[in-house]
C-alpha cells in the first residue's frame, strides 16, 4: 500500500469495540472512506492495523471503523492517513490467489504482484452504459432453470434460513458453471464458516476447466472476510472483491462470475458497526442505512456495455423469515430469486426449493418462450392447488377430495420428488453421479408429467434423477430388488 | 420481484405454518374457517350417529326375514325333489351380465365410494375383458360422477335412493331384472356394494344374485361348518316339508321373493354402512381439526407476542437512543 510523502500523523483519543476514535490536525482531516494505518510494536504486541474514516465527529477528531481486530490498541497510538481509500490488487496477477479485505494474500504463497491497484470505494456504472441485453443463463439445475431461469449478466439470489443448503448450490453452481465458462470467476466469503472456505479453495484447485487441463482456480480469485473477522472486515470484502470484478469486466471485457457467500452478514457487520457509529437503531435492530448500504453494493454488481458480471449471493434468511429487513432489502435488487424452505427439506427433498415464492424476473415468454413460461406456470398452478388442498387434506383425509383435485394431488406429488436433483458437490456423500440436465429435456419431462403420461411411475421414483426417462430407469431397478 | 414478497406475506396454508413471524391476522383468520369446518363435521357425526341407528334398525329387521327366507330356497332345493326353476339353473353360456354398484349420494363419508368405485371399477374391466354384452347399472350419485370422470357411461343410473330405501323402490328394479333374466336377456347379474358384518365391521362385497342357485352355494359355504352341518341335516328332515299344492307352484312365488328381499338387503346394508362410514370419517375429521386449530392457535400466540416484543424493542431502542 502506497503512503504518502508527508505523512499525516494522527492519535488515538479513544476504541470502543471494532471502532476507533483519532485526533488530526484541525485542517489535515483525512476524508471519508479513507484508510488510517496503525502500525505498532508497543510492549511485544505487534499491530498491524487498517481502519477506514466513517464520521468526522468534530475538534480535530475522526472516527474509523477497523478492518481487522482492535485488540492491542492504545490510547495515543499514532495513525496514519494513507490519504486515499482501501486499494486493492486487480488484474491477471490475482487469478488463483486468495485476499483478505485489504488485498494481502493468505494463501501462504507470497505477495501478488500486481501492476494495479483499485480503491474498493467506486461509482457504479453510469445509467448510459448498462447493458440492456436479456439472456437465460443455463444452470442445468431442473427447478432453478424451469422455474427460476437465470440472467447472464443478471443477479441471482439463494435464500434461505439456517442449514438449507445455500452453500451447497452456490458451490455447485461454481462447479456447473466455472468448469464451463471461459472468463474469470470471483469468490467473495463474506462472515461464512472460514472452513468451507478452505473446501472450496481446494475443490477449485482440483476441478478442471472443461478439456483445458486447467484448473478452475487459475481463472478465478478468492476474497475472505470469514465469520472470525472483526464486523468492518465482513462490513467491506464484497466490496475488494466486486472490485477485483469491475476490474476483469471494464479492462478485458470478459464474462465475470461474482459468487458472493453470505450477502446477508454484510448487512449484519453493517449493524454491528452502526450503533458503535452513533446511529439511532431502526427496525428490529438493524442500522437506520440499511437500503442505501445494500443498493451501493449491489447498483456496482452489474453489466455495461464492455463486459457482464453474472452474480449469484446467498442470503441467509433469520429465523426462517423472509420479511425480515435483511433478506427484504436484498429480494428487490435480484433479478433471479430462489427461495430455499424448511418444509421441503425436511421431506428430504434436495436442492430445497420452493418452486411458489422463487421467481425470477425473465419468466416471461417473451424471454424464455411461449413453451417454457406455460410449462412453468402449469407446474406452478398444479403446486399451487396442492397447497390449497392441503388443509382439507389434514382434516377429511384425500378420499374426500373430487376426482379432478385427486389427480392433481397425485401429479404435485410426483412433480414436488421430480425437482429434486443429484448433485455433483454431493456425489461424494450421495453416492449418486451429479446430473447436468439441458433446460429442454426439462421442459419436456415436466411437461410429459403434467399431461399424464407417468402417473405409472410410483412417487419414489421422481427422487433424486435427472430426465424424465430415468425415473423409469430407476423404478424399473426398484422392482428388480424386490 | 416486490410483489414476490407481498406473495409471501399474503401467502396462505403451508407457509404460515414454518415462519415463525407469520402474520397473526392470517393466522387467525384460517383458525376461524377451521373452526367453522370442524362445527359442521361435528353436526355431520351427530347427525350420521342418528341416521344410523334408524337404518340399522331396519337392516337387522330386514335380516331376520332374509336369512329365513335363503334357508327356505336353500332347504328346498336340498329336499331332493326335483325341483326345476329358472332363477335356479347356472345358464351354460352367459353373453349377456349386468354389473349393479351401489354407492352413496353424498360424499363426506371417508373411504366409502372410493372403495365401492375401486371395486366396481375392476370388475367392470374384468367382466368387459370376458363377456361380450356387459351393462353397468350405478345407484348413487357419487358413483355417476366416478364412472363418468373414468370416461365410462352407465346403462342406467338412479339417484333417488336416500338413506331410506323401500322395499317399493327395490322391487321396480328387482322385477325388471326378474323379468330380463326369464325372457333371456340376462345371463348374470353381479353387485358390488358394502356388507355390513358388524359396526366395526364393513366390506366391499361383488356378489352374484342371479342365478339365485350361484348364492345358495355362496352362502352355505360362507357360514362354514355350521351350515354345512345344517346342509346335511335336511336329508333327515325332508319330512318336515310337505308341499301344498305342489312344490313347484311354491317354488314359484318363493324364488323370485327370495331374490327381491336379497337385493333389498344390499341396498340397507349399503345404507347402514354409509352411516357408519360417515361417522368415523367425521369423528376423525373433527379430531383432526381440533389438532389444526391447537397448533394454529399456539402459532398465532407465538406471532403476536414476537410482534408485540420486536415493536417494544424497536420503541426501547428507540428511546435509548435519542437519551
Amino acid at each position: 500500500m502506497s503512503t504518502a510523502t508527508t505523512q499525516n500523523v494522527g492519535r488515538i483519543t479513544q476504541v470502543i469495540g471494532s471502532t476507533f476514535d483519532v485526533e488530526y490536525a484541525e485542517d489535515q482531516l483525512p476524508a471519508i472512506y479513507n484508510a488510517v494505518k496503525i502500525v505498532s510494536d508497543h510492549k511485544g504486541v505487534k499491530i498491524n492495523l487498517t481502519g477506514e474514516v466513517q464520521q468526522h465527529l468534530g475538534g480535530g477528531r475522526v472516527r474509523c471503523v477497523a478492518l481487522g481486530s482492535t485488540d492491542g490498541l492504545i490510547r495515543g497510538q499514532d495513525c496514519v492517513d494513507t490519504g486515499e481509500p482501501v486499494k486493492v490488487p486487480v488484474g491477471k496477477a490475482t487469478l488463483g490467489r486468495v485476499f483478505n479485505i485489504t488485498g494481502d494474500t493468505v494463501d501462504g504463497r507470497g505477495p501478488v504482484d500486481a501492476e494495479e491497484y483499485w480503491p474498493i470505494h467506486r461509482d457504479p456504472p453510469k445509467l448510459a452504459d448498462l447493458s440492456t441485453k436479456t439472456e437465460l443463463f443455463e444452470t442445468g439445475i431442473k427447478v432453478i432453470d424451469l422455474l427460476t431461469p437465470f440472467v447472464r449478466g443478471g443477479k441471482a439470489g439463494l435464500f434461505g434460513g439456517a442449514g438449507l443448503g445455500k452453500t451447497v448450490i452456490l458451490t455447485e453452481l461454481i462447479a456447473r458453471i466455472a468448469s464451463a465458462h471461459g472468463g474469470y470467476s470471483v469468490f467473495a466469503g463474506v462472515g461464512e464458516r472460514t472452513r468451507e472456505g478452505t473446501d472450496l479453495w481446494h475443490e477449485m484447485q482440483d476441478a478442471k476447466i472443461g478439456d483445458t487441463g486447467r484448473s478452475v482456480i487459475d481463472q478465478t480469485c478468492m476474497v475472505f472476510g470469514q465469520m472470525n473477522e472483526p464486523p468492518g472486515s465482513r462490513l467491506r470484502v464484497a466490496l475488494s472483491a466486486l472490485t477485483m470484478a469491475e476490474y476483469f469486466r471494464d479492462k478485458t471485457g470478459a464474462d465475470t462470475l461474482l459468487f458472493v457467500d453470505n450477502i446477508f452478514r454484510f448487512s449484519q457487520a453493517g449493524s454491528e458497526v452502526s450503533a458503535l457509529l452513533g446511529r439511532m437503531p431502526s427496525a428490529v435492530g438493524y442500522q437506520p442505512t440499511l437500503a442505501s448500504e445494500m443498493g451501493a453494493l449491489q447498483e456496482r454488481i452489474a453489466s455495461t456495455n464492455k463486459g457482464a458480471i453474472t452474480s449469484v449471493q446467498a442470503v441467509y434468511v433469520p429465523a426462517d423469515d423472509p420479511t425480515d429487513p435483511a433478506p427484504a432489502t436484498a429480494f428487490g435488487q435480484l433479478d433471479a430469486f430462489v427461495y430455499l424452505e424448511r418444509s421441503i427439506s425436511e421431506k428430504g427433498i434436495y436442492p430445497a426449493v420452493d418452486p411458489l415464492a422463487s421467481n425470477s424476473r425473465i419468466l416471461d415468454p417473451q424471454y424464455v418462450g411461449e413453451r417454457h413460461f406455460k410449462c412453468a406456470r402449469r407446474v406452478q398452478t398444479i403446486l399451487q392447488r396442492y397447497r390449497e388442498l392441503q388443509d382439507i387434506i389434514a382434516i377429511l383425509g384425500v378420499d374426500e377430495l373430487a376426482e379432478e383435485d385427486k389427480l392433481v394431488v397425485q401429479r404435485a406429488r410426483r412433480i414436488e420428488r421430480f425437482l429434486s436433483q443429484p448433485f455433483l458437490v454431493a456425489e461424494v456423500f450421495t453416492g449418486k453421479p451429479g446430473e447436468i440436465t439441458p433446460l429442454a429435456e426439462t421442459i419436456r419431462s415436466f411437461e410429459e408429467i403434467c399431461d399424464g403420461k407417468w402417473d405409472h411411475l410410483p412417487e419414489s421414483a421422481f427422487l433424486y434423477v435427472g430426465v424424465i426417462e430415468q425415473a423409469e430407469a430407476q423404478w424399473k431397478k426398484q422392482q428388480q430388488k424386490q | 420481484m416486490p410483489q414476490s414478497i407481498c406473495h409471501k406475506l399474503g401467502r396462505c396454508p403451508s407457509h404460515s405454518l414454518d415462519s415463525p413471524m407469520a402474520n397473526p391476522r392470517l393466522l387467525d383468520k384460517r383458525r376461524k374457517s377451521i373452526r367453522n369446518i370442524r362445527k359442521i363435521t361435528r353436526t355431520m357425526e351427530l347427525i350420521a350417529t342418528a341416521r344410523f341407528k334408524k337404518a340399522m334398525d331396519r337392516a337387522s329387521a330386514a335380516t331376520a326375514y332374509t336369512n329365513r327366507m335363503t334357508k327356505l330356497v336353500q332347504d328346498l332345493l336340498a329336499s331332493g325333489l326335483d325341483v326345476h326353476h329358472p332363477l335356479l339353473e347356472k345358464r351354460e353360456k352367459v353373453e349377456n351380465v349386468t354389473l349393479l354398484v351401489l354407492t352413496a349420494n353424498r360424499g363426506l363419508c371417508g373411504g366409502f365410494n372410493g372403495n365401492l368405485q375401486r371395486a366396481g371399477f375392476h370388475r367392470w374391466m374384468e367382466l368387459k375383458q370376458s363377456i361380450p354384452n356387459c351393462k353397468l347399472e350405478i345407484v348413487g350419485k357419487r358413483g355417476i360422477a366416478a364412472f363418468k370422470f373414468r370416461g365410462i357411461t352407465p346403462d342406467a343410473t338412479y339417484s333417488h335412493f336416500e338413506d331410506k330405501p323401500s322395499f317399493d323402490e327395490v322391487d321396480v328394479i328387482a322385477s325388471r331384472y326378474l323379468d330380463e333374466y326369464i325372457t333371456g336377456k340376462l345371463d348374470r347379474l353381479d353387485v358390488v356394494y358394502t356388507k355390513f358384518q358388524s359396526i366395526a365391521r364393513q366390506q366391499v362385497t361383488i356378489e352374484t344374485l342371479l342365478p339365485l342357485g350361484a348364492i345358495g352355494a355362496d352362502a352355505a359355504a360362507a357360514t362354514g361348518k355350521a351350515a354345512i352341518e345344517e346342509s346335511k341335516a335336511p336329508s333327515g328332515r325332508n319330512a318336515i316339508y310337505e308341499f301344498l299344492p305342489s312344490p313347484d307352484s311354491i317354488l314359484e312365488e318363493v324364488v323370485p321373493a327370495s331374490f327381491k328381499i336379497k337385493l333389498f338387503k344390499c341396498f340397507l346394508d349399503s345404507a347402514v354402512s354409509e352411516q357408519i362410514a360417515r361417522m368415523v370419517a367425521m369423528k376423525s375429521a373433527t379430531e383432526n381439526a381440533g389438532d389444526l386449530i391447537h397448533t394454529l392457535s399456539r402459532q398465532y400466540n407465538r406471532a403476536r407476542q414476537g410482534r408485540i416484543t420486536s415493536e417494544l424493542m424497536d420503541v426501547i431502542g428507540g428511546v435509548e437512543a435519542l437519551s
